[in-house]
């Protein structure tokens, strides 16, 4: 996916911490201004100053020319906007990006002073809203050279958000598809829930492989089938072993799309190291590791495989990590998304503890149940990584 | 009625994607003439299901002859993409509980979301904002789908979450299908999914009304 572009930078300006409330040309001007009278920007640039800047789809790196020592990182959703400013002979490309955590204490009293001095007068002066950030100043060799970056930049942009924006419709999709259909008691006294389920869950059961490592690259199609899993004795175990069995499905198949085979062995171990005794809060730290933040979303797809007992614990997690909630770059512009999702992880939650609600005698054999699965999960996730290494060798 | 599984089965297999043209052009049409013709309305009506149901694909064939002989040249998959946000009465659930209602409600939202992507496509900024509002109905329609699923007991519940894995398998299609037009460009097939999205919004309220 990432598309990266190189881009020389002829000058360059140390980055700027201030409060910008709207950014106009003249308005950026006025800040370099202020900063060079300040000594905070240098005067005049000269060689010593040259900069290589490298684009990817993850973050936009400055370099020293002389040395490649790198100057600033800055992760690509830290970037708010991006500007072209003119400013006599130069021509400057200007990123308003998140405030750098990094920053120098006399910054941070700088950037709090002035957020607070400007918040103070907001209701007397009528300023409108205004936010401390980062400018980063770079200065092209001419503006064909600007024009470029600003394009490369656009272009950057373009991926990342496109991707995000896919990324957010499959977990849209996985979350509702995911969502327990029907309430996971083994001792529902509705007559409705007696129906012979045992078709549906045969059908289910039928091996199922990964169609596209069938020819790439030599790998031979890997399978493992589901009928090992719960051997339903009653009608309602068959109705939950039914469902659980689809949901383990539906998620081995995300996994599948979305780690490689190495993270699929990793997921294998942490769930080894689970199911024998580690603790879930160290299993949802590991995780959280693995996936990454780009897919720390597939931590919901195992809500419904955590037993009761570390069910609170989960969602608690998922809260710090700003999954359960939505929270995110993309979800918070999606405040109809960010409902649903609260409403989904209540009903889901009430889905869960409905499952573990019943009396004594049916909890353990529902947690058995569960744990049953996700032994075998966790032992058909092993062989999967052990097979497609082997098969890569 | 209840319908057994088998019965279900039959209905989602004759009323297929083919068909889409015979509920989301057609009916319309006839919505009109009823207004001119009642009688002849009604009968013409009944005469397409029944051909249709035998021949599945005719009323496609039918109107895409009408547009040759009259030489219009449209995009038939896409003019059936704008065409296919309208409410089809039939499928429509009739119960009044809130629940279903929202069903309604739901299905109506994305399929007007959905009717939407040949006027965003190309613009990429306005298309990707339209994913995201997609994303958000299927996710809607989900949920809802799950509270009936939740509040109400039935005894072909078979075949309502067939049903929703078909929906939520199609939805991934639409995903994947997506994935692919970022890379070629080719609209069409972004259409042709979306139609067949659509549709399964349809077999939803369909089998619910059937059920419940």
């Amino acid at each position: 996916m990432a598309d990266s572009g190189r881009a020389h930078a002829k000058e360059h300006f140390p980055e700027l911490l201030l409060p910008v409330s709207l950014s106009p040309q003249t308005e950026i001007l006025h800040y370099i201004d202020n900063a060079k009278r300040a000594h905070q920007l240098p005067g005049h640039l000269t060689q010593e100053h040259d900069a290589v800047i490298s684009l990817s789809a993850y973050n936009i790196k400055l370099a020293w020319r002389d040395g490649e020592d790198t100057i600033l990182r800055v992760p690509i959703h830290d970037i708010a906007a991006v500007s072209y400013v003119r400013d006599d002979a130069s021509h400057l490309v200007v990123l308003k990006t998140a405030q750098d955590p990094g920053i120098s204490p006399s910054q941070s009293l700088c950037a709090e002073s002035s957020r607070g001095l400007t918040a103070g007068s907001l209701s007397e002066s009528g300023v409108g809203p205004v936010e401390a950030c980062c400018l980063v100043i770079l200065a092209a060799e001419s503006k064909v050279a600007a024009e470029e970056l600003c394009s490369l930049l656009g272009q950057v942009f373009q991926i990342v958000y496109t991707e995000s924006t896919i990324d957010f419709l499959d977990r849209a999709i996985f979350d509702g598809a995911s969502t327990p259909t029907h309430h996971l008691s083994l001792h529902s006294d509705d007559s409705s829930t007696k129906v012979d389920m045992k078709e549906s869950y045969e059908a289910e059961a039928s091996p199922f492989s990964f169609p596209e490592c069938a020819h790439a690259g030599g790998v031979s199609p890997l399978s493992f089938c589901m009928q090992t899993a719960p051997h339903a004795k009653t009608v309602s175990e068959s109705e939950l072993s039914a469902t659980a069995a689809e949901l383990l499905q539906d998620y081995m198949l995300t996994l599948r799309t979305k780690l490689s085979s190495q993270e699929i062995q990793q997921f294998a171990a942490l769930l080894h190291e689970y199911r024998d005794g580690a603790s879930v809060h160290e299993f949802c730290i590991n995780l959280r590791q693995l996936y990454g933040d780009s897919r720390k979303f597939l931590l919901l797809g195992l809500r419904p495989f955590i037993p009761e007992k570390d069910s609170q614990h989960f969602e608690n997690f998922l809260e710090t990590i700003g999954v359960k909630d939505g929270r995110g770059i993309i979800t918070d512009s999606f405040g109809r998304y960010r409902r649903a999702m609260s409403s989904t992880s209540t009903s889901t939650s009430n889905g869960n503890r409905a499952a573990g609600s019943s009396d004594d005698q049916s909890a353990p054999s529902e947690g058995d149940e569960w744990d049953r699965m996700i032994s075998d999960i966790s032992n058909d996730i092993e062989a999967l990584g052990c097979s497609m290494d082997q098969d890569s060798a | 009625m209840r319908m057994t599984m088998e019965e279900m089965k039959n209905e989602a297999e004759t009323t297929s994607m083919v068909s889409m043209p015979l509920y989301a052009v057609m009916y319309p049409v006839f919505n009109e003439l009823e207004r001119v013709n009642l009688s002849a309305a009604q009968t013409l009506r009944a005469a397409f299901i029944k051909a249709e149901k035998e021949n599945p694909g005719l009323t496609q064939d039918i109107i895409m002859k009408i547009l040759e002989k009259k030489s219009v040249e449209v995009n038939f998959t896409e003019s059936l993409l704008r065409m296919a946000a309208d409410d089809v009465e039939e499928y429509m659930i009739e119960r009044p509980e809130p629940e279903f209602q929202d069903l309604n409600e739901k299905a109506r939202a994305l399929k007007q979301i959905l009717s939407k992507i040949p006027d965003e496509i190309n613009d990429r900024v306005r298309f990707l904002q339209t994913i995201k509002d997609i994303a958000s109905a299927i996710k809607e329609l989900l949920d809802t789908v799950n509270s009936v699923f939740k509040k109400y007991q039935y005894q072909n519940r078979r075949a309502l979450e067939h049903q929703k894995k078909e929906f939520v398998k199609y939805s991934k299609s639409f995903s994947d299908t997506l994935k692919t037009y970022f890379k070629d460009g080719k609209a069409i097939n972004v259409f042709i999914s979306a139609n067949r999205l659509i549709h399964q919004t349809n077999l939803i309220l369909q089998t619910f009304k059937t059920v419940a």
